[in-house]
């Protein structure tokens, strides 16, 4: 299909629509309202469903309840948003229940700012709700890798039945580009055994029944077994990085999401000065490409790393864990809705050289 | 008497980026006042290019709170000192679709008062944006913003663009959705936009393939300022 102009937020919503969702549940807040916009529009031309819910609270558990039927739903907000579902995100987890949810992440703690932020990494890839789960957590660079990610991050969620974050910012949700939508009026759905979707009296399937209350203490070890074996094999296959410029480096620059464009124009920066340097980007933020991380550091190449956020440093934590010593990494950023140029990330790695 | 421009169309249509290009345009021959009625989207506001308006000499009507990045926008009370007589231009950027247009259906008793020849309402189409892509949705639009802003539209405008991407196709399949738009409306084309090597272009092939001149109009070419790009993101913020 040729190129659309199109704004992150609706690109994400018609490449969620191609991707075989039908049912969306929100409720607004800036700067993603343009996703529940363009959904409540489209839905209804493909035989899905929109509900505007009158809570965040509601949204998240009707995402839970068309998750456990069995159809291919997404739920969005920003960080607020986000916070107000998690009680409702641990259930979906706990009752294995595949959907997708995006954040636009805005300036933070509290209602923030409405402006570009990375200040839920933790919140995302560390829990948010309470218990013991884990959440896959994408983080696209531009609307064109939010498109492409889309089919994956539902078929992710299906495949384990978990659900799958998508970790985007302010920025991915209000800029414009051009970009190639994948149109797909078809799209395959994986079978659902284990859906709820109305007794057969006649019994020839077994009971469906999504629940997350398990009181037998042998009950819940066998559910957390069986989702930490998921989780392992979730580590083994699902890890997603990219490395730019890496191999027999000096300096390594680390980056998630928008900040990690704005370091490749760094990288470029310092290559035109001579300086050899390059980027390592986890898409999967969990699970974290640890071993690819320490990988690149481990070159003998290899001086230092930056990691760089627009937050007071978070990921930098999994990053120094991947690197476990044995380079140094250093951090640049700041909380709130700051982002650093590309002269400015360059600079601090000069300075690193000189010091 | 002041000439008024209104802009309107779906949300990403290019309104503000031919508003503030006429603007800066009409003030070299006189007053000119630029009206940010955009009431839909707390980013990319004409109210944000004071910096090229203000040297410009154009005189900018914005929100109360427009550039404190706040979600809810009030409209001036200021807005109604476009409407006293004079000399000059008025512009109007509206916000994206017929949500963005309910701004100006109040201002209905004000725009009735201005003699049909100096009341200019375009309709902005890029046929490179998926909710506007073809005719039945162009037209849709186009009628659920004459409803609710109560205005007649009197011109439609081809701004096809793909942004950074742009080139001489795109007007081309602008042509053909105006065309079609000014068909089944009897609206006459106003006018195509583009920045002027993608106009030059465009003309090359409307003389070779002999493009209907009636679906072209004028030639408004145009400087981005507006979009937003990612190298505008990095320098400005969302």
């Amino acid at each position: 299909m040729a190129k659309k102009l199109m704004k992150g937020c609706e690109a994400i919503a018609e490449a969620a629509i191609q991707a075989g969702c039908r049912y969306f549940f929100g409720y607004p807040i800036t700067p993603q309202n343009d996703i529940p916009e363009y959904m409540s529009l489209r839905l209804p031309q493909v035989g899905g469903c929109f509900l505007q819910a009158e809570s965040e609270l509601a949204a998240i558990n009707m995402v839970y309840g068309a998750g456990g039927a069995g159809a291919r739903v997404m739920t969005s907000s920003s960080s607020p948003g986000i916070s107000l579902k998690q009680e409702g995100i641990s259930t979906i987890a706990g009752a294995e229940v595949p959907c997708v949810i995006v954040n636009m992440m805005r300036g933070g703690p509290g209602l923030g700012n409405i402006q570009a932020s990375q200040g839920d990494y933790f919140q995302a890839v560390k829990g948010g709700g309470h218990g013991d789960y884990r959440c896959v957590v994408y983080a696209p660079s531009s609307i064109q890798e939010t498109v492409d990610m889309m089919p994956k991050a539902f078929d992710t969620a299906d495949k384990y039945r978990i659900p799958v974050i998508i970790l985007a910012d302010g920025l991915i949700g209000q800029m414009m580009e051009p970009v190639e939508l994948h149109m797909n009026p078809n799209p395959t759905m994986p079978e659902k055994p284990w859906a709820a979707q109305g007794w057969d009296p006649k019994g020839t399937r077994p009971r469906a029944v999504i629940n997350s209350l398990y009181i037998e203490t042998e009950d819940l070890d066998t559910l957390m077994t069986r989702l930490n074996a998921r989780y392992e094999e979730i580590k083994k296959n699902e890890i997603m990085v990219e490395k730019y410029h890496t191999e027999g480096t000096e300096y390594i620059l680390c980056a998630y999401g928008t900040v990690a464009r704005v370091c490749k124009a760094a990288v470029r920066i310092l290559e035109e000065n001579g300086i050899k340097a390059g980027l390592v980007r986890p898409i999967t933020l969990w699970p974290f490409p640890t071993q690819d991380v320490h990988d690149v550091f481990a070159q003998e190449s290899v001086k230092a790393g930056l990691t760089v956020e627009i937050s007071n440093g978070q990921m930098v934590e999994d990053i120094r864990l991947a690197v476990n010593g044995i380079k140094p990494v250093e951090f640049m950023g700041k909380g709130g809705s700051i982002i650093p140029s590309a002269e400015d990330i360059a600079e601090r790695i000069m300075q690193m050289r000189r010091a | 008497m002041k000439n008024y421009w209104v802009l309107l169309g779906a949300f990403g249509s290019g309104k503000s980026e031919l508003a503030l290009n006429m603007a800066i345009r009409a003030a070299k021959n006189g007053p000119c006042t630029l009206v940010d009625l955009d009431v839909i989207n707390p980013y990319f506001r004409t109210s944000e290019r004071g910096d090229v308006l203000e040297p410009a000499g154009v005189e900018l009507i914005m929100p109360p709170f427009a550039l404190d990045k706040i979600e809810i926008l009030s409209l001036s009370a200021r807005v109604y000192s476009a409407f006293t007589p004079g000399e000059g231009s008025v512009f109007f950027d509206i916000g994206g679709d017929h949500v963005g247009s309910v701004a100006l259906g109040q201002y209905k008793p004000h725009f009735s008062k201005i003699p049909k020849e100096n009341l200019h309402v375009l309709f902005i189409v890029n046929p490179m944006r998926p909710t506007a892509a073809d005719l039945e949705s162009a037209y849709a639009t186009l009628e659920k913003i004459k409803f609710v802003s109560r205005l007649d539209v009197t011109g439609i405008v081809n701004n096809g663009n793909l942004a950074g991407e742009t080139d001489y196709t795109h007007l081309i399949e602008g042509y053909e959705l105006v065309k079609a738009l000014s068909e089944r409306t009897g609206i006459p084309v106003w006018g195509t936009c583009g920045t002027q090597s993608v106009l030059d272009d465009f003309d090359v092939y409307a003389k070779e393939h002999g493009l209907d001149e009636r679906y072209i109009g004028v030639r408004q070419p145009i400087e981005v300022m507006m979009h937003r790009s990612w190298e505008k993101f990095l320098n400005e913020g969302l």
